[in-house]
């Protein structure tokens, strides 16, 4: 306060509005121009397929796991169903990243870090917190920090190793992060409601990615164009390490 | 395929799902328990702990059992959770004169664990 006037400190404060007045316009106008691109040419405009494309293959690998084995297992949808769907929804939720990263190839520093460690963390938290309500800690600890590496350091390598790196440590985290909330969460009797409140917040975070690689892209044009047959694929191996372990795997001795 | 088509397909896939969970099904969760109760047959096991663990106890099949834990069960484990075909049964034995009921159950050996799932022990039916 001794060393500016009165005067200095007002232009201070309006050169500071100024700055968040500017930064306020530019991501809204970015947010316009990313919502009309999801109905555009540019890979953003598959993103909602892709997770059609998903959510698809979750549900016809169900219902023929369903139709062969699980009708015969006592009380399989009520104890499992809500967990299967909504690991089905959780690799749902993943896909779009995947494709969007792929699409564009190789990315800045800052956004493949950014990139790694959302995506290791999300899909670890979220395959780590369902597997972990039926199987416990440890497999579903476990579990959610090998899927939660795979895919962070698959997609956060877009930049190099720092993104890798990202992925490793994200991917290691949320895993044993989503199993510990579950499981320290089983006797509260409001397992399933935070499952669901988890799942919307990680859907917050993933759209947010998704905004974030199209800020950080639009000026570049797409490195890769590919059909959908690796969303299938991968929902495909995803969806049905998850329902295994979640219906016949190993379980911690709270689960009888 | 326009976006407003595929996010109706979305809502739809997850509503098809859910309905069939809820509606289509057709098991629903059944009492686990098969042993048969004897009444006013409530046969006392006091838990006590070996290291980390819970030390193995040892019941009679077709009676209900009444769970206490003794002095040296400490922390978590004075919590124990049993579940018996997905029905759980978990209490906070705060002192001694605190118990867990449990139903008969068929001869058999039941693990179970305390509430955080660190200390393991053995429920033996015979």
């Amino acid at each position: 306060m001794v060393f500016c006037s009165r005067l200095q400190q007002d232009e201070i404060v309006r050169r500071i509005r100024n700055v968040f007045k500017q930064l306020k316009k530019t991501i809204s106008m970015s947010f316009k121009e990313f919502t009309k691109e999801l109905n555009g040419n540019r890979v953003e405009g598959e993103l909602v397929k892709t997770i059609f494309y998903s959510l698809l293959t979750s549900v016809i690998f169900l219902a023929v796991v369903y139709f062969f084995k699980l009708r015969y297992i006592e009380n399989c949808v009520p104890k499992y169903g809500y967990y299967l769907l909504f690991s089905g929804l959780s690799i749902a939720l993943i896909m779009p990243v995947v494709r969007q990263v792929r699409a564009y190839k190789e990315m800045a520093c800052m956004s493949g870090m950014m990139v790694g460690m959302t995506i290791g963390m999300i899909s670890g938290f979220l395959l780590g917190f369902f597997t972990a309500s039926t199987n416990g800690m440890f497999i579903g600890g476990f579990f959610g920090v090998f899927v939660g590496i795979a895919i962070g350091v698959w997609n956060g390598k877009c930049c190099g190793v720092m993104g890798a790196m990202e992925g490793i440590m994200a991917g290691f985290m949320g895993g044993l992060m989503g199993a510990m909330t579950s499981f320290m969460l089983l006797n509260d009797n409001n397992l399933k409601l935070a499952g669901i409140i988890s799942f919307a917040i990680s859907a917050v975070i993933m759209f947010g990615l998704n905004f974030m690689i199209y800020k950080e892209m639009k000026e570049t044009d797409r490195q890769r164009k590919e059909d959908h047959m690796m969303t299938v694929v991968l929902t495909f191996v995803l969806i049905a390490i998850t329902t295994w372990l979640i219906v016949f795997g190993p379980r911690s001795a709270i689960f009888g | 395929m326009s976006n407003k088509i595929t996010l109706i397909g979305i809502f739809a896939l997850v509503a098809l799902v859910v309905s069939f969970m809820y509606f289509g099904s057709g098991s629903t969760e059944s009492a686990p328990i098969t042993g048969n109760v004897v009444a006013g047959e409530m046969q006392k096991v006091v838990l006590s702990q070996t290291d980390l663990n819970y030390k193995d106890s040892i019941v009679q099949a077709g009676k209900p059992i009444a769970i206490s834990a003794d002095s040296s069960v400490a922390g978590c484990l004075r919590a124990p959770s049993f579940n018996f075909g997905g029905k759980k049964y978990t209490k906070y034995l705060q002192s001694t004169n605190d118990v867990l009921e449990l139903p008969a159950l068929e001869k058999g050996t039941y693990t179970f664990s305390c509430t955080m799932g660190m200390g393991r022990g053995k429920l033996i039916v015979e």
